[in-house]
């Protein structure tokens, strides 16, 4: 039987800490072994410190950066994190439950609940969000956004209007194949 | 089976089944506010949502919008209703909200629908403005558009209006009974009456002690400065009279004496604690209706 202190531990698996030229700390999905998937905006070099939940921290490289849609790939050789599991195309409904895990402010490893907000874009013709009734705060960026089984639907990105706004999964798949590192 | 799962797919289910009841209603520049669809054609929402009573529609889930018009305002509870032809549109489920208890879950949904989820924090607000002083304190967010939408309870039954009317920072939720007490008034009388008593007044302090008299140890009350002929009023207040309390209800300023006066009063007795030539004394008085000024 799942409860939220089991999906949080989970989630904390799957989510490392970034930290980028010494500015300030943001998250990211273990995405396949030894590859990360952050926001751009997160990133400032092409080297960045990596630390895995419980871990040292180990030196990650920049693969493939994309300020327009805020994503970036990293590659973390030594990385020993699982990989997440990520939720299918079409599996968020409005009004489920779902979990942000990242580092909040600094405070590392911190879960947010919260639903569905809407899915869609916040001004008409602008890109599609999963837009989620949930606190998130600075260093939640690149962290996932997970549903009640523990699987990932987004990578939370920004703040708008009190609203957590999180990039889909297929999304960031495309934009994975785009930059030639094909993901499972 | 999973628990987390569960609530998550009970959630979802209750934002998709209450969603097939809520339009978008125009009435305002900008963003649109959120309405149920109560009663076979007539619509409920947020009364501080419509600028204008002219040129106002609604959009369905499908997409489709249409005119409507305004049936009755209650500004006192902060609740519009409107008519319109909706008889292909599904009518909301509407529970007790006598049932609701501090701690209970709850869902707040938008047109959209969009969805926000939280617990009821208190039963009762701060203020004393609203005299039947049950409306749903909410911890959870209003999102813009959200005014006029239901709260909807663990069940997926709507139990109040959502209104961020008073203040953007207040979340709150008129509860379904008194909704529909106001349904009830435009279903028989095809529109939502005003009670009144027929007196102007202002807010004045009231001498040291003089609260206590009356049972409501407030600093504050209200003077009559003008008494409406033919209203009942007339029939026990004069000019100078200080309202300190409506059965027992402290009234401190003029907005409270609105506040107390329900259209449900409509006909029956009141009884006002006055302050008149430095003694407390009771005064009898019938509710009235205010008299249509005409459009």
């Amino acid at each position: 039987m799942m409860d939220l202190a089991t999906l949080a531990e989970r989630l904390r698996r799957i989510t490392v800490e970034i930290t980028s030229d010494g500015r300030g700390t943001g998250a990211g999905v273990v995405w396949a072994p030894e590859l990360i998937v952050t926001n751009a905006h997160v990133i400032h070099g092409p080297r960045v410190a990596v630390r895995g939940a419980g871990c040292s921290p180990v030196e990650g490289f920049v693969v493939a950066g994309d300020r327009a849609a805020d994503l970036a790939l990293l590659r973390v050789p030594g990385l020993e994190c699982p990989a997440a599991v990520r939720a299918g195309d079409g599996t968020v409904a409005v009004g489920a439950l779902i979990v942000a895990l990242g580092h909040p402010l600094g405070v590392p490893g911190a879960v947010t609940r919260g639903i569905v907000h809407a899915v869609g874009a916040i001004t008409p013709g602008g890109r599609s969000w999963i837009q989620a009734d949930l606190k998130l705060a600075p260093g939640n960026s690149g962290g996932p956004l997970a549903d009640a089984c523990g699987r990932v639907v987004g990578v939370n990105a920004m703040i708008a209007g009190g609203l957590a706004l999180a990039i889909p999964v297929s999304e960031v798949q495309r934009f994975a194949r785009a930059a030639g590192v094909p993901v499972p | 089976m999973d628990r987390l799962l569960d609530l998550s797919d009970q959630l979802a289910a209750a934002a998709q089944r209450v969603g097939q009841w809520v339009l978008a209603v125009h009435g305002r520049p900008r963003v649109p506010s959120t309405g149920i669809h109560w009663r076979s054609g007539l619509i409920v929402t947020a009364n501080h949502t419509l600028q204008t009573d002219d040129d106002l529609s609604v959009t369905r889930p499908t997409g489709e919008s249409s005119r409507v018009t305004v049936v009755g305002r209650d500004p006192g509870l902060d609740i519009a209703i409107l008519r319109g032809d909706d008889s292909a549109m599904a009518v909301a489920e509407v529970g007790d909200s006598d049932a609701v208890r501090v701690g209970h879950m709850v869902l707040a949904l938008g047109a959209g629908p969009r969805a926000s989820w939280g617990v009821i924090s208190a039963i009762g607000a701060a203020s004393s403005r609203r005299a039947d002083g049950e409306l749903f304190s909410l911890d959870l967010r209003l999102y813009p558009g959200f005014s006029g939408g239901p709260l909807v309870d663990a069940r997926g039954s709507v139990v109040g209006v959502n209104t961020s009317g008073a203040s953007r920072h207040l979340h709150l939720a008129i509860p379904a009974n008194a909704v529909n007490r106001v349904v009830d008034a435009v279903v028989r009388h095809g529109r939502v009456p005003q009670a009144y008593l027929g007196v102007s007044t202002q807010q004045i302090r009231v001498p040291e002690g003089v609260g206590e008299q009356a049972g409501v140890g407030r600093s504050r009350a209200v003077i009559v400065v003008e008494v409406q002929s033919g209203s009942p009023a007339a029939a026990g207040l004069l000019v100078g009279d200080v309202i300190l309390a409506l059965d027992g209800i402290a009234i401190a300023d003029p907005l409270d004496l609105r506040g107390a006066l329900r259209p449900e009063r409509i006909g029956q007795p009141v009884t006002a604690s006055v302050l008149r030539a430095g003694r407390v004394i009771e005064v009898s008085l019938t509710v009235g209706e205010r008299p249509d000024r005409g459009r």
